[in-house]
């Protein structure tokens, strides 16, 4: 299945709010560490649900330790974009 | 019986007969797990320590490890041992942030150890510069990557038991990094008890299964050199996977039926708070007899909730093994008995601040803690407690007295590499010092605290733990996040007791309103007046480089006002052992993406 942006951040956004402090005000430039109260260990959580829902394996170099909502949402595009082309050329 | 009075090299030589147990490395990204058998792990290390030699090293040559790899860090580790080279684990990177402290470390640990070659994979080499240019006698720095498919031929070495096996650099909360030096001799005693006396091992019968980072004792001489002496087969899996799905910890455990695994205390923990009931359903712990648990504080609750948690899955609550060790006595200093789970001692808060005794109070009543039995030592090694202003070590104090423990016997570092004046200070007679204060009955060995930092007010004792404790269940307190200490400025009449908290709450009321409680809940346990509660932001506390918390660092950064002015942004956030092995993996890759641009 394909995604749009918007339904990519709205995933994200769902699964991060689900760990970020209950009054925080997330937007995609918020850091999860720093702005909504999510720890490291909560970031590992948060990945791994991300890849349960998207279907894929989120590198962890993907992620910076000052990761924003923003780059988690680029890096899952980056991948969703790398597994369209290699259907593409798996169709060709 | 097993002879294991061998140099680490002849148990490998040994293992090599062995076609059916070995290594078996699990990767996150990939289906399969190679397995090595033990002649497979002799046939492959000898390819890696013969490219060692083809690079000029020597005998008694050092050689820094950066390998997040667990497979490359295994062959090379052996690798080096089997020429008698010697390995200096290094933890990997940890993030853009703090490179510069990061690179300021691992210059230190190459320079100290002299080594001469640094080997590493092609991400980490490419940061590696400032080290480059900075230590004298390293000669290069070399990427893993050719040495894999290396096929030089091994030119035998003879090792001998005196020989050094390696370096430990262990980051102490008060000083720069020290190279435990730990020799074959060590590692054959320690592992001889820790292995037969503590863990009853059958060999190459039972079978273990280890997240643990190896460039820690714990992961490297319990999970990799312990299992090669006995042969048993062990499976490793990726500190970063167990942080990202713990239940893959217990999976694998379940799925392979292993018989042992270790953890620190926060393994348990977030075994307990992150796996699913439904997970729970699928997994069958029942052959997990020795369930350890060392390498940081042990909380009784902690292991007792996972132990309940996990009963549905046939996890007998009796394998829990809370065990008591450090670098300088190679790993292991006290097991308790297998199969009696977590056992306690309760006693008067207010008897072990004024007097520095451990009276058995009632469970429950007020002022009582509750302190873990880690056990007895082993057979030929001693422990005893004794006062810490007593250098000779000429009285040991009796049984529920607390002081500083110490411990003897072949398990014992000879000392810091380098570092006379350290290795002079570490020992009292011919006792190492532990620093840890703790008491001993029957036999038995309580932990109470660090000697160093314990807070004593008007006389008395308190051990910064307890207060932390306290602190920590306060809602809006980041739990484990906590750092209390006393302060004396030059003009008091007496030590001021600080706690300082991280919060990720970010509403002022609120924040003052935890402030408050904190006060509150810790005056009300202890007794003591706080005279200063501060809230910090989410990752400003220092931590050491495996997590640990920073006492003293801490207290001077109050003292010089620097606390109040860190930023997490500034200081990046190492929480917990755990947090930093996250960055350690996800920092290095990233600063690599930064640094090619």
């Amino acid at each position: 299945m394909s995604w749009t942006h918007d339904e990519v951040v709205k995933e994200v956004r769902y699964v991060v709010a689900e760990h970020a402090e209950p009054e925080a005000d997330i937007t995609e430039r918020s850091e999860l560490v720093a702005d909504l109260g999510i720890d490291s260990l909560s970031v590992m959580e948060i990945v791994a649900e991300l890849e349960d829902r998207f279907e894929m394996t989120i590198d962890e170099s993907e992620l910076p330790n000052g990761a924003t909502l923003g780059d988690v949402v680029a890096a899952i595009e980056t991948r969703l974009e790398a597994g369209d082309k290699l259907k593409e050329t798996a169709s060709v | 019986m097993i002879d294991s009075m061998r140099t680490v090299v002849q148990a490998l030589e040994d293992a090599a007969e062995s076609v059916h147990t070995g290594f078996r490395f699990i990767e996150e990204a990939k289906t399969s797990e190679p397995f090595f058998t033990y002649s497979d792990v002799e046939r492959v290390t000898a390819r890696y320590g013969g490219a060692m030699q083809a690079m000029g090293l020597k005998k008694g040559d050092r050689i820094a490890l950066i390998l997040p790899n667990n497979q490359d860090f295994v062959f090379a580790f052996l690798g080096a041992l089997r020429a008698g080279i010697v390995p200096v684990p290094i933890y990997p990177p940890a993030g853009l942030r703090r490179l510069g402290g990061y690179l300021e470390n691992t210059l230190h640990i190459v320079r100290k150890s002299g080594a001469r070659v640094v080997l590493t994979d092609g991400t980490i080499r490419r940061l590696l510069g400032t080290v480059q240019s900075g230590a004298t006698d390293l000669q290069r720095i070399q990427a893993i990557e050719p040495i894999r498919s290396s096929r030089e031929r091994l030119e035998p070495e003879k090792i001998s038991l005196d020989d050094t096996c390696f370096l430990q650099f262990t980051s102490g909360s008060t000083s720069a990094p020290k190279g435990v030096i730990i020799s074959h001799r060590n590692i054959a005693s320690n592992v001889r008890r820790f292995m037969e006396e503590g863990l009853e091992v059958e060999a190459g019968v039972d079978s273990g299964v280890s997240w643990l980072p190896l460039y820690h004792d714990m992961g490297l001489i319990g999970f990799v050199l312990g299992p090669l002496y006995y042969r048993n087969t062990l499976t490793y899996l990726p500190p970063m996977l167990f942080l990202k799905r713990p239940v893959r910890w217990l999976e694998t455990i379940s799925r392979l039926r292993a018989t042992i695994s270790f953890g620190p205390n926060f393994a348990y923990a977030l075994c307990e708070k992150r796996v699913r009931d439904a997970d729970i359903e699928r997994l069958d712990l029942s052959t997990w007899r020795a369930a350890g648990c060392g390498a940081e504080p042990i909380r009784a609750s902690d292991l007792r909730a996972f132990a309940d948690r996990f009963a549905p899955a046939g996890f007998d609550h009796r394998a829990m093994l809370p065990c008591y060790g450090m670098a300088e006595a190679t790993l292991a200093i006290s097991f308790p008995r297998l199969g009696e789970g977590v056992r306690t001692d309760t006693v008067g808060a207010e008897d072990l601040a004024a007097e520095l005794k451990a009276n058995a109070a009632q469970p429950g009543s007020g002022g009582a803690i509750e302190v873990v039995n880690c056990g007895k030592t082993f057979e030929d090694h001693e422990v005893a407690v004794f006062d810490p202003k007593d250098e000779a070590s000429e009285h040991p104090l009796p049984d529920r007295v607390v002081g500083e423990l110490r411990f003897r016997g072949p398990s014992v570092t000879s000392g810091y590499f380098d570092e006379p004046e350290l290795t002079k200070q570490a020992f009292a007679g011919d006792w190492l010092r532990t620093g840890d204060m703790g008491y001993i009955i029957d036999g038995d060995i309580f932990i109470c605290g660090r000697q160093k930092e314990l807070i004593i007010v008007n006389g008395r004792n308190y051990y910064p733990q307890d207060l932390e404790w306290e602190a920590s269940s306060i809602d809006g307190v980041r739990k484990g996040n906590v750092i209390a200490f006393g302060t004396r400025r030059p003009l008091d009449d007496r030590e001021r007791v600080v706690v300082v908290f991280e919060t990720s709450l970010t509403d002022r009321d609120a924040r003052a309103a935890v402030k408050n409680a904190v006060g509150k809940a810790v005056r009300q346990a202890t007794g003591l007046s706080i005279d200063d509660v501060v809230d910090l932001d989410a990752g400003v506390l220092p931590k050491t480089s495996s997590g640990k918390l920073r006492r003293n660092e801490t207290r001077r950064l109050y003292e010089t006002g620097e606390l109040f002015e860190r930023t997490s942004a500034r200081q990046g956030d190492a929480i917990g052992i755990a947090k930093e092995i996250v960055k350690s993996q996800i920092g290095y890759a990233r600063d690599a993406l930064f640094i090619k641009k």
